[in-house]
Formats: structure tokens, sequence, C-alpha cells
């Protein structure tokens, strides 16, 4: 299951498994997104590299304007994946809890 | 238990439930799922976007190591790929130089305790082993 929606509040809510099979999902929606972006990861149950592979696209058309992509509610399993991608140095991360 | 899939991403979601059925047989310690779940996703998105001669089934394996949990994964009538010997990935290089693609195989290095490639009669297997710790 995946899903990806846009909350009340112009957070874009990612939901379950971003894999190779929900990735063109993935980047139809974020495609869309203009301006400062807030990608709450709370309810993101896995990541393969073809969703880190939208994010990374994302982040740098949205960079290229002046804004970028912020990841929020980050689980600690996606934090690894992120730390070994070297998306910690790239994207602005707030871990779960905090 | 072993399983064959079509070279499909569709086919995804039906890995998982092999894994998923896999780790309840054994007993497995969950936590390990998403190390599992990364490394046969990105070697089985890899033998299907580039193995794109063949058009036979993919074969998994998964059966219990002394250490854990021992995935193999075959492809028939393919040529020569060791995922093993992929290109490095500068994984600190500033946004600019950073392109999507490229970090499956990485990711798999990083994550799995071993990985083992073989090629013979035109079929790659690689098997790698996640240890239990």
């Amino acid at each position: 299951m995946f899903d990806i929606a846009l909350a009340d509040d112009g957070t874009v809510i990612v939901e379950g498994r971003l894999d190779a099979a929900q990735a063109v999902k993935a980047q139809a929606f974020l495609d869309q997104v203009e301006g400062q972006c807030v990608l709450d990861l709370a309810k993101l149950e896995y990541i393969s590299s073809a969703g880190l592979g939208v994010l990374l696209k994302t982040h740098k058309r949205l960079m290229g304007v002046g804004s970028g992509i912020k990841l929020v509610n980050v689980n600690n399993h996606t934090h690894d994946i992120f730390r070994y991608s070297g998306f910690d140095k790239l994207f602005e991360i707030v871990p779960a809890g905090i | 238990m072993q399983q064959k899939f079509k070279r499909d991403f569709n086919e995804l979601k039906n890995i998982v439930m092999m894994t998923e059925a896999v780790f309840r047989e054994l007993g497995l310690n969950p936590a390990l799922r998403n190390i599992v779940d990364l490394a046969t996703e990105e070697l089985f998105v890899n033998m299907v976007t580039y193995n794109t001669e063949s058009t036979e089934d993919i074969l998994i394996e998964m059966a219990p190591h002394p250490l854990g949990l021992e995935v193999r994964l075959t492809d028939y009538d393919v040529e020569r790929f060791d995922p093993t010997r992929a290109a490095p990935v500068d994984v600190n290089a500033p946004l600019d130089e950073r392109s999507p693609g490229g970090l499956g195989l990485y990711l798999v290095m990083k994550m799995v305790d071993s990985i083992h490639y073989e090629y013979r009669n035109r079929q790659s297997k690689i098997t790698f082993i996640v240890d239990r710790k």
C-alpha cells in the first residue's frame, strides 16, 4: 500500500511503501508541487532507491527556484537510509519525536 | 521457500508477501525486514531493468542460515553482470552533482552482511546474508 496526499495545512503526507512500483505515482504527485515543500514521513514504512530518486529529483527542481523539500517525522529506519545515501547532507531532516 | 516472479515491478508486492511469510515461519526479528526487503527489491529491480534480453521469470529463494537469513536471486538466460562490482557512488557529493539512480546497489552493499555473485550457463545468481544480530 502506498499513498501520497496534501493535508489541509499544505504538508504532503506520504504513507506506506515507496518502492520501484510506486515511484511513478509519487513523482507524478510531487511534479505538481510548487514552492517550499514539507513531506511528513511519519507513516512511511519503507523506502527504496527508487523512492530516494523521486525525493532527489523533486528537491533539485525546487532548489532551482529557491525552495526545496523538508522531511519531517522521519523514523529510525528511514533515517538510516537517508544517512547511508548522504541525503542527511542534502535535505533538512527532522526525526520523529521532535 | 522459493518462488518465481515475472519481470515486472508490480511483482514487488508479491515478493514482500513471500518475505513476510518466511519471517513468520522462521520467527525472524521483524527489525530485519526492511533490510531484506530493500536488498531483495534493489537486486530484483536491477535484473528487470538491465537484463532486458531475457523473458524468463526470476527465481527468489529464502532459507535459514546459521547467521540469520540467506536470500538468493537467480536470473536465467542473461549476460554476466556482477552487481557487487557496480560503480561506486559519491554520497558526499553536493546536490548539483547528485542524480537520481545508482544508489540501489550501493545501499545493498552497505546493508547486507555478506554478498556473493556467480555466473554459469547464462545464469546470474546473487546470494546475500542478513545477520539476525
